[in-house]
């Protein structure tokens, strides 16, 4: 039977996960009774978000031409934080439906998705979904996606996943635009790992794409990356429903089932091999996900120092899950004085870091006081070392320092003109460098920026979306570490330096960040009996200060006509609040100072 | 259990379920117990001011009369537990000379005929200056009152209004006039500063016409912003500015050289008056002694226990003898000394150096504390030397601060 293995990419909320179902549907992979909305997304939190977080790949037949098709339906993240992922699903496919929504046109994700796709030499089928839609204007999106991404716009297929118009010529075109899986290559079996998840009952769950030989119940498997060896127990493809099978040909698409207890022993982008008779060479292009984003996780509930273990046990377990089926973020206790015990985690970007948040709060049910996320910095040392740091606290001394690197992102943004001259302005403001524009349509351009990635992780992406009222799209990757002129803002209470404030800052910002900052703390930190020095300084010089003036009067008037009771548990109500607080010196700084400090909306 | 949480967050409001029986209080305490005074509750007033927290309530005219017989059973049922001599009694409120002159009269003979007093008693009443006509100073100068308490609060009539107090400050010079001819010697005057929109000249005058006014006694509050009471919403939506922190310390700070250069002594937090005229009553609170308490709504704090009435009129009113009683709380060591430094601190003349050394001799936190005192006698907030503990000018406006850590 020929075998079609593809993808659906699209930018967010085009309708890739509706039309995945209408295809699995018109192949009677699922019956009309059992279509479930978005069958392939199993996770409520992806239900509900509308993306699609983890890779699954599903198998239908499809009748074209005289003959029967195996159609493999490999699902991809739709967000460019699991680039990495989508890639290693895309290295699976010979081919990709590109999805554009027919009102919307073609977005920032679609265009990094189509790069994607091409860059891993697929072939593309465009297709301009909702068409049903009152505001649909297929003919206008066709020439934005021949415009922007070089497909002529005859070759669109126009169809609704919704009213099902479209989807039997789709069918087609996959049988008869995406190539057969190339010819193995070497006598030996390769397999490419291009996700797994975790199951409570089977263990690991790893989805293959066979590129050379093939695997059958039984086989001694080796992963080539760690050399660790297992025995498959169970072979199988989704129909969508599990259904074992005794082997998996050449080409196919799988699962498999071998005993492995945890996500870490299984990569993404590793090869397979048969231990019998192992290849020599992986597949091309392993990779390691690599972290760009930081921020810590505290449980909400820290009693600063009291040792109430409680909570933060119950985030460590919430995590220890999680990471069960998502071993692309990293986490390590962290202890601060601040906000007690928690953990510092690394995210591959900031949806990531977002999600995981939310299935910490919701399937771990742990309430969660998140700081502000910071980026990795890369600094050269004068012993000729490159360290990684990911929390300003961590940096050498400022004589041990030659450079700091910073992560550099490219963005693309898709934008109404009339946004553009206020996005350069943001751009401007942020260390942005305009690498270019593209015109889409009428009255709709792509424009380029390189930018450090410390710049967006806060609040670039909403002030986009109120500067082209909800209509600019962005999408962004990782392109350089490059030097600037960095520096660590330390602030000082009272002359003592509290590192938990400390930042990482360019020097034509920090005065104006620092400034901003300390009007925060000043807000936050009580009067105290004395007047209070804020200070922010890069090495030894004070670059802003504030001060809080001492408190003049706080003295309860009367005494409740003999309440006593009432006035203890008033004052015992204020002792408790000081207790949460970290002293620096003899100043009390609440938690809130801590987090309100990092948000960085000036 | 989900429910039964959502059952307790229904309950109004968990202060007015009663911990205790009518009468239960009596099986916590010894059979007849030393008492020194007696504070009686009278919840009614006109108005009910929206800054006020305490247990009032407004137009219930028509509950007087069975309010001062049930008052009376109460009184009468409370002598089996008081062993006296009773040194002060304090009738409060509320506004206990908004009760007809006859009433009013009933109330004092009743305690004066149930209960242990001691010959030289303190009598005090509160008392509102519109309330008092002669008919009133009469019935409580032949009742044996010694003090009154007179609530001026305010002798500006924009101020006056915007803490909702009715009167019209002509009142307040009357008012004394009435109890003098009467024979009442000892009087009072609240005032209330910081109040929303007030200047530092506004207080000054405050003060100036109070002491003018020949009066033995000053307790000057300033305004709080309790939790719940209506003021206190209004801040929070923005429609009452407090004063500013530095004019509020200023206002203070002006009381205590004004009054002080006028030969009233700052005897405690918020009172002053010309020596022997200090206000027996308040000082057992201060000094962590003991009464009983008459009517709903009422504190009392009796062998170790603080308990509080249930104040609630209806449920008080249906019961006879000694009422339902709220949080009966009885502290371990630690909470008694913590609450001793509380209260203590509040007198000028401090906590004596003896009573200082038994109370720094036990308890769980008795290093801490320590270590606390040597810390704010080092700031210059606390002064320790032979005679006492106690604030310097400089502790004594952020006193709350220093308590603190006593506690």
């Amino acid at each position: 039977m020929p075998v079609r293995n593809f993808s659906i990419i699209a930018h967010i909320d085009h309708g890739k996960s509706t039309l995945a179902d209408r295809l699995l549907q018109a192949t009677r992979a699922v019956s009309d009774r059992e279509a479930r909305d978005q069958l392939l997304d199993s996770m409520d939190l992806e239900r509900e978000r509308g993306i699609t977080i983890k890779a699954s790949a599903v198998t239908v037949n499809h009748h074209y031409d005289g003959e029967d098709y195996q159609l493999n339906f490999i699902d991809t993240p739709g967000h460019v934080d699991f680039a990495y992922e989508v890639s290693r699903a895309l290295t699976a496919c010979e081919g990709a439906v590109l999805v554009v929504d027919a009102a919307q046109g073609v977005e920032a994700q679609t265009v990094a998705n189509a790069y994607l796709a091409v860059e891993n030499n697929l072939e593309l089928i465009p297709v301009v979904n909702k068409i049903d839609l009152p505001a649909a204007d297929p003919d206008r999106v066709a020439m934005e996606i021949e415009q922007v991404l070089g497909l002529p716009a005859e070759d669109c297929i126009y169809c609704s996943a919704k009213t099902g118009q479209g989807i039997q010529e789709l069918l087609d075109a996959i049988c008869k635009r995406f190539e057969s899986p190339r010819p193995s290559q070497i006598e030996q079996s390769r397999s490419l790992v291009f996700d797994s998840h975790y199951d409570d009952y089977r263990g690991v769950i790893v989805y293959v794409r066979n590129f050379d030989g093939g695997l059958k119940t039984g086989d001694r498997i080796r992963m080539m990356s760690t050399g660790r060896t297992w025995t498959i127990t169970e072979l199988g493809r989704y129909t969508p429903r599990p259904e074992k099978v005794k082997s998996l040909g050449h080409g196919e698409v799988g699962y498999l089932v071998a005993a492995i207890k945890t996500i870490d022993d299984v990569r993404v982008g590793d090869t397979i091999t048969l231990e019998l008779d192992p290849a020599e060479e992986p597949l091309p292009g392993y990779e390691e996900p690599q972290q760009m984003v930081f921020c810590d996780f505290y449980p909400a509930t820290a009693d600063g120092g009291s040792g109430k273990k409680g909570e933060f046990e119950a985030l460590r377990e919430a995590i220890e899950k999680l990471r069960l089926n998502d071993s692309s973020f990293t986490y390590e206790v962290q202890h601060s004085e601040a906000l007690g015990f928690g953990f510092r985690c690394g995210f591959l970007g900031l949806l990531h870091m977002e999600i995981v948040q939310e299935r910490l709060e919701r399937e771990g049910g742990v309430e969660i006081v998140q700081t502000a996320p910071t980026v990795t910095y890369r600094v050269k040392t004068t012993s000729e070392e490159t360290i990684e740091i990911h929390n300003p606290a961590d940096l050498p001394d400022p004589s041990q320092i030659i450079d700091i690197l910073e992560p550099i992102v490219k963005i693309e943004v898709i934008c109404p003109e009339e946004s553009i001259g206020e996005l350069m302005r943001l751009c401007d403001g942020r260390r942005g460098e305009f690498r270019g524009q593209v015109y889409i349509s009428d009255n709709r351009q792509m424009l380029t920026w390189e930018i450090p990635l410390a710049e967006i992780i806060y609040d670039f992406y909403d002030k986009l979306k109120s500067i082209t009222r909800g209509y600019g799209t962005m999408d962004y990757e990782l392109i350089d570490f490059r030097a600037d002129r960095l520096s660590k803002v330390s602030i000082l209470v009272n002359g003592e330096a509290v590192e938990a404030l400390s930042l990482i800052c360019h020097k034509n910002l920090a005065e104006q960040r620092s400034r901003s900052i300390l009007k925060k703390l000043r807000k936050q930190i009580d009067r105290h009996q004395f007047e209070i020095a804020l200070q922010a300084a890069i090495g030894g010089k004070i670059i802003a200060r504030e001060s809080i003036k001492a408190v003049r009067k706080n003295v309860t008037a009367k005494c409740y006509g003999g309440d006593v009771s009432r006035k203890r548990k008033l004052l015992e109500k204020q002792k408790a609040g000081k207790k949460r607080m970290k002293t620096v010196g003899s100043v009390n700084i609440p938690q809130e100072a801590f987090l309100s400090i990092l948000e960085q909306n000036e | 259990m989900g429910s039964r949480i959502q059952l307790a967050q229904c309950t109004p409001d968990q202060a007015k379920v009663p911990d205790v029986e009518p009468g239960g209080i009596s099986s916590f305490l010894a059979p007849t117990t030393p008492v020194e005074g007696l504070y009686v509750h009278v919840p009614f007033c006109r108005h009910r001011c929206h800054y006020c927290d305490f247990f009032t309530i407004a137009g219930r005219e028509d509950a007087f009369d069975a309010y001062v017989d049930r008052l009376k059973s109460e009184i009468r049922a409370s002598a089996s537990c008081i062993q006296g001599p009773l040194q002060t009694v304090f009738i409060g409120g509320g506004t206990p000379t908004i009760l007809p002159p006859k009433l009013l009269a009933e109330v004092l003979q009743e305690i004066r005929s149930a209960l242990p007093v001691a010959s030289d008693c303190e009598w005090s009443v509160e008392a509102n200056p519109e309330t008092v006509t002669p008919e009133i100073a009469a019935a409580l100068a032949d009742g044996g009152v010694t003090r009154v308490s007179l609530g001026a609060q305010s002798f500006q009539p924009e101020r006056l209004k915007a803490l909702e107090r009715r009167h019209d400050p002509a009142t307040v010079e009357r008012s004394l006039q009435r109890l003098r001819s009467a024979g009442i010697d000892e009087l009072s005057l609240d005032l209330i500063f910081a109040i929303p929109g007030q200047t530092l000249a506004q207080w000054e005058s405050d003060l100036d016409i109070a002491v003018g006014l020949g009066i033995r006694h000053l307790s000057a509050y300033s305004l709080i912003y309790e939790q719940g009471t209506p003021l206190t919403r209004r801040r929070d939506r923005g429609e009452v500015a407090p004063i500013p922190e530095d004019l509020e310390a200023a206002m203070f700070e002006h009381a205590i050289r004004r009054l002080d250069a006028e030969g009233m002594r700052h005897y405690e937090v918020s009172n002053w008056a010309i020596p022997g005229s200090e206000c027996r009553h308040n000082l057992l609170y201060w000094r962590n002694q003991d009464w009983w308490p008459i009517g709903p709504g009422a504190s009392g704090h009796v062998q170790g226990i603080r308990w509080k009435n249930v104040p609630r009129l209806g449920l008080y009113l249906e019961g006879q003898g000694l009422p339902p009683v709220t949080r009966p709380e009885q502290l371990d060591e630690d909470g008694r000394i913590g609450e001793a430094f509380m209260m203590g601190l509040r007198l000028l003349q401090g906590i004596p150096v003896q009573r200082l050394e038994s109370l720094l001799a036990c308890g769980d936190r008795s290093g801490a504390r320590r270590r606390a005192i040597e810390g704010h006698v080092a700031d210059g907030h606390l002064i320790m030397d032979a005679v006492s503990l106690r604030f310097t000018p400089r502790g004594l406006m952020v006193a709350d601060s220093i308590m603190v850590d006593l506690l």
